[in-house]
């Protein structure tokens, strides 16, 4: 490699180590030489090579498909063996920190167990239906281009590491195994998307997703697992699995904007929770009280647009695409 | 507890593909990795899978023979045949556990071109074959609830009365060393690039398996011939896929010429990988180079393709150059990329100690011979990974009783102990990086006596200071540091293994090219290199390539 | 400055302060509102009906942008969610021949989408169109000694690629840069980026007020006076499930929440009354003492 500037970078690493101190966490800086093209990784080996050799992380084909060196970095989680240190450092510093959501062996290593757990609960393997072939099932290969999206995902853990929904709730299955279920629902050759589904709309599966994006923000490789389990929310609702709150609130939100081109919010939650459901409407009831006493007196009888008709000729047109 | 019929070290391609076979006759199976089997370097193979399949009038022989040429007539050609016979029921039982390869407008199975080849029957999944066919490989093993010994290190082989009768590996996340007690052993622990710098195999490729045969006295054949990848990224060595030249893409030097037409006027960039790597090193050596590379150009190839087929490159190209392959061509060079040479297997991976078998990369059947084709190795993993776990359920079905010594372990954890104790000697990195220099100007893509001489003297004076090396963790859990220098013990000894198969065979053929004696000698060297350790001592020596069909020609593409 | 104003849904229902305070800054800041242009817009989707018909909801927010561009007026936002669907509409857009599928649908109401015009969020506009020196000069109550937490609300952050931070960079720290302006301090905390918990409040009402606590709480622990969001659906949360969330983690949080166009108000010398900042759930009253304001 042509030698071109050197730099002297801080690099603060969260360490942690069950030998020391009871396991407590500490920053520990280093100060490191590094050349203009380095990434991240390319330093923290230098720290482990020349440096301390007592930093532990995981790491292997530095080309960003083995899917080893995820961790985060300035608070994000991180593929390293691709992120260019000239791209991070801030004033010539990085802070760099194991991934979150996920207990800590040592160092910047943690215990990928609870995410395995979870890649297994979504039954990650073909279940063809019906006569095996002799030769190979015959399937488009538009549908196999589409299935490379998913397939490239490498399991680094960084969109687990930093999904908002893992940190308040543990049992989530979280935007991973989700989007390795959705690679399995959208082969043709799967035969139990049925069943996949059903599972998947328990506690602790698609929807509990919050759509905050952070998966789609952090994936290395443009899976867009927040996408995935859209369209996995799609298909449930276009396969009547649907009796959940979040299939309700989506059926419901889509009514509401048919009809009157814009949401009203009392509604919504009524038609969401049920009319008759007198016991979830009254657990809603405080809030709404507390909402009249500060002066917000939402309109009961809502706006519409304009032009409503017109927007329902579109979801007439649309809704079944 | 640590006790099973088949053991099986290294969990990529090869390993799992054992496993699940071992698995599926009904065997007390373990696989054991030093990393979590989807972190395998076999996820790191993009271009493709080869395989002839009959049903669409694709012949075995064809695919035979191109290999066979490929190896510079130096494959055992009875393995060879195995390994195309049985490629295209392999490949349909690849596609039936979910793999999502490529397909034709029929939606039947997709092909590209790939190097050596005559006709396409290179099946691929994108640019990124290897970590599909993996993870489905994976998946199958979850369902069928395989035991993974996941980060586990082995540091040695048990072998009693010349028999393999397990492992002492240390699991790496507490740092305690435990007897693994196994009626058979299956090594499945791919290559080891890591010996060269740069490479393009992952830090991780340390030739684990082969040192520890090695040491067990099986024998290493062949280990002269060192694959140079025609297109690895000149700096950090990440590979680019052959897959881009098969679909099209050109070789270009520094006046914007098509070399290959000069070196390989048929296959052009598809010619054999030593071939398109000793002409472009040519090309550089004779000043038609760009900053020590040539160019590989895609553009022609056009942006909805590029897309499609070959993603991973292009995600490679802009993340680790700033190059969009659509508009720029990308600065390649040689890199050292694969080992044809491994521990000596038959036929059916059984190696020279009985009770140890051997498949993939670590392998040597020998189906590569002086150089192997692209999207043949992954074919060679499947194939032989399946194989080996036959010979291994059979072999294990005869064994009965399995033996353990208490005082086996005590001797190596203390050994592993004084490894941890020792202090202010020198750093192990310090060592790896001579040792990587050394071998890649040694024994490169040419190489001569003087070289090769030089390497190994430098091999062995590194043998001598790595006692003498120390690290700076002396605690328990997690210690990669002492990983790290357990494998340069390892990668020395296969190093110096390299050149006593090198400075030995007194020819050049495949990828050993020597420019001091540059014609290839069949009548004194059609014959694979042994180099083992007999007594402690290493011994030289030779045996004959197994000839069927294909008398050897001379070599042109 | 003129903008097509699309004031959302929640706006015009359970959060009418943010309209009321939007109108009054804008008359000041020089951001002419052009209220008609969208009268026959819809609703964006708020990414629930996107998870439903993507095809859809990008139908209906390409017409949304169509109505403006027919008006020759780019869209101004005073929600993220809003900003946040209508960008990566935008986004999807960008492929000719989705624009054309798209616009095929939107001719048959005489409507275009060209796209000329990015939609933006008011606190973009004020930070990118009108500047530091601009709004410095219109200020005339410096917020000293008032420490705010940032919430930026999910939309407004993510993806950075739709939302164009690689062209803009100056929008990942918008919200910190405008507290600066007004004279306040910044009180950085994790959760200024995380969300809210609002998607799922009707269908996973406990993980979703974990989420309120956990960032009010560290907000106000950090020593915050106030949390400001450019996000009434992330205001909805934080303020009306706030009381709640604290029973839950059996703490008191109480930390006011407001609206972006209201902290720029009490900025420019408008009174909390006409900002209706009296209007939330959390009471304002200890913060606009702080502020030495007659709550």
């Amino acid at each position: 490699m042509v030698q071109t500037a050197k730099q002297t970078i801080q690099i603060e690493i969260k360490r942690q180590d069950p030998e020391i101190n009871n396991g407590e966490s500490y920053n520990q800086v280093y100060n490191v030489e590094t050349e203009d093209w380095f990434t991240v990784l390319d330093a923290l080996i230098k720290i482990r090579e020349e440096i301390d050799g007592t930093l532990s992380l995981r790491c292997a084909c530095r080309a960003s498909i083995c899917g080893s060196c995820a961790m985060r970095v300035n608070g994000q989680a991180k593929l390293v063996c691709k992120t260019k240190l000239s791209v991070v450092e801030k004033n010539n510093k990085i802070l760099v920190e194991p991934l979150g959501n996920m207990p800590v062996i040592s160092d910047l290593a943690t215990d990928f167990k609870p995410f395995w757990d979870k890649f297994n609960a979504v039954d990650p393997y073909m279940k063809p239906e019906g006569e095996v072939p002799d030769g190979e099932y015959l399937a488009p290969n538009d549908d196999m281009v589409h299935l490379v999206g998913v397939m490239n995902c490498i399991m680094c853990g960084a969109c687990v590491s930093d999904c908002t929904v893992l940190e308040v709730k543990d049992n989530f299955l979280g935007p991973a195994a989700l989007a390795k279920s959705y690679r399995f629902i959208a082969d043709p050759r799967d035969g139990s998307q049925i069943e996949r589904l059903q599972n998947l709309e328990k506690d602790g599966g698609i929807w509990d997703c919050t759509r905050c994006m952070q998966c789609v923000e952090v994936c290395p490789k443009d899976v867009d697992p927040m996408e995935r389990i859209m369209s996995l929310r799609s298909k449930s609702i276009e396969n009547k699995i649907d009796k959940n709150y979040g299939a309700r609130h989506a059926k419901a939100f889509t009514d509401l904007i048919k009809s009157n081109g814009i949401l009203n919010e009392i509604l919504l939650i009524l038609k969401t929770k049920g009319l008759f459901n007198i016991i979830e409407l009254a657990k809603l009831l405080p809030i709404a009280i507390g909402a009249q006493l500060a002066g917000k007196r939402p309109p009961f009888l809502s706006h519409s647009s304009k032009n409503k008709n017109q927007i329902k000729k579109i979801f007439k047109k649309l809704e079944n695409k | 507890m640590y006790e099973h019929d088949i053991l099986i070290v290294g969990a990529g391609l090869a390993g799992l593909r054992a496993a699940l076979e071992s698995i599926e006759a009904g065997k007390n199976t373990a696989v054991l990795s030093k990393v979590h089997p989807v972190r395998s370097h076999s996820c790191a193979a993009q271009g493709g899978i080869n395989a002839a399949l009959t049903d669409r009038g694709d012949d075995w022989k064809d695919h035979a023979f191109s290999t066979i040429k490929g190896s510079d007539y130096l494959a055992d050609q009875e393995a060879v045949e195995i390994m195309c016979k049985e490629a295209g029921e392999n490949l349909i039982e690849l596609e039936h556990m979910g793999v999502i390869f490529s397909r034709d407008e029929e939606g039947r199975l997709g092909t590209r071109r790939f190097g050596g080849q005559s006709v396409a029957r290179t099946f691929f999944v994108g640019a990124i074959t290897g970590s599909a066919m993996l993870h489905v490989l994976y998946e199958q093993t979850v369902k069928k609830q395989a035991q993974v010994y996941e980060e586990w290190f082995v540091t040695k082989l048990i072998i009693e009365d010349g028999e393999c009768r397990g492992v002492i590996a240390m699991d790496i996340h507490s740092g305690k060393l435990e007897i693994i007690k196994a009626k058979s052993v299956i090594l499945a622990t791919g290559g080891a690039g890591r010996i060269f710098e740069p490479s393009t195999n992952a830090l991780i490729c340390t030739g684990d398996g082969l040192a520890l045969a090695y040491d067990a006295g099986a024998s290493l054949m062949d280990m002269e011939m060192i694959q140079y990848h025609p297109t690895g990224l000149a700096g950090n060595g990440i590979l680019l896929s052959e897959g881009a030249r098969g679909e099209g893409a050109y070789l270009l030097n520094s006046n914007g010429e098509r070399f290959m037409e000069d070196y390989a006027p048929e296959y052009l960039e598809l010619a054999s990988r030593d071939v398109v790597s000793r002409s472009e090193q040519t090309e550089i050596n004779e000043g038609r180079g760009i900053d020590g590379c040539v160019l590989l150009d895609c553009r022609h190839l056009g942006k909805s393709l590029i897309e499609e087929k070959l993603g991973y490159l292009q995600e490679v190209a802009t993340e680790f150059r700033g190059i969009d392959l659509t508009e720029q061509p990308i600065p390649v060079k040689p890199t050292m990329h694969y080992i044809m040479g491994g521990i000596k297997t038959d036929f059916m991976g059984q190696t020279d100690v009985p009770g140890l078998f051997a498949a993939g990369e670590c392998a040597n059947v020998s189906v590569h011979g002086g150089n192997r084709l692209g999207a043949n190795s992954l074919l060679d993993t499947i194939v032989f990974g399946r194989r080996s776990a036959r010979a291994a359920i059979d072999y294990s079905s005869q064994i009965n009783s399995i033996s353990r010594s208490k005082e086996e372990l005590n001797n190596e954890t203390k050994r592993i102990q004084n490894i941890i104790n020792k202090t202010n000697g020198e750093r192990t990195s310090t060592l790896r990086n001579e040792m990587g220099e050394a071998m890649t100007l040694g024994l490169g893509v040419f190489r001569d006596t003087r070289s090769i001489e030089i390497a190994k003297q430098k091999i062995l004076n590194l043998i001598d200071r790595y006692k003498n090396t120390s690290i700076d963790n002396k605690g328990k859990i997690f210690n990669t540091d002492l990983i790290f220098n357990l494998e340069l013990k390892y990668m020395l000894d296969v190093a110096l293994t390299m050149c006593v198969g090198a400075e030995n065979r007194k020819e050049s053929r495949g990828a050993h090219y020597r420019t001091d004696i540059t014609e290839r000698d069949d009548k004194n060297w059609l014959k694979h290199t042994h180099v083992a350790k007999i007594d402690g001592e290493v011994q030289f020596y030779t045996s004959d390539v197994n000839i069927t069909k294909w008398k050897p020609e001379i070599r042109k593409y | 400055m003129k903008f097509a104003f699309f004031p959302g849904c929640v706006s015009r229902g359970a959060c009418p302060e943010l309209y009321t305070s939007t109108v009054k800054i804008s008359e000041i800041l020089g951001i002419e509102l052009d209220e008609k242009a969208l009268e026959a817009a819809s609703c964006t989707g708020a990414g629930v009906l996107q998870e439903k018909n993507q095809l859809l909801g990008d139908t209906l927010n390409a017409r949304n942008i169509a109505l403006a561009e027919k008006q020759n007026l780019p869209i101004l936002t005073i929600c993220s969610t809003c900003q946040g669907v209508m960008s990566q509409a935008e986004y999807r857009l960008e492929d000719e021949e989705y624009r054309a599928q798209i616009n095929e649908t939107l001719a048959e109401e005489g409507l275009e989408y060209t796209g000329k015009t990015p939609t933006r969020h008011i606190l973009w506009i004020i930070v990118e169109e009108i500047g530091e020196k601009k709004f410095k000069s219109l200020v005339k109550r410096q917020l000293d000694g008032l420490k705010l937490a940032p919430f930026y609300g999910c939309y407004l952050v993510r993806p950075s690629k739709a939302l164009k931070f690689y062209e803009k960079p100056e929008r990942e720290t918008c919200l910190e840069d405008l507290t600066e302006w007004v004279g306040a301090t910044v009180v950085d905390f994790p959760g200024k980026t995380a969300c809210c918990g609002f998607p799922i409040v009707t269908i996973n009402e406990k993980a979703s007020l974990k989420m309120v606590g956990n960032h009010t709480s560290t907000a106000k622990d950090l020593g915050a006076d106030a949390m400001v969001t450019p996000c009434p659906l992330c205001h909805l949360n934080l303020d009306q499930y706030q009381d709640r969330a604290a029973w839950m983690m059996e703490r008191e949080i109480d930390l006011p929440i407001i609206h972006v166009p209201q902290l720029v108000g009490l900025a420019l010398g408008l009174d909390p009354e006409e900002l209706k900042i009296n209007k939330h759930v959390i009471s304002t009253k200890k913060l606009l003492t702080e502020i030495s304001l007659k709550p």
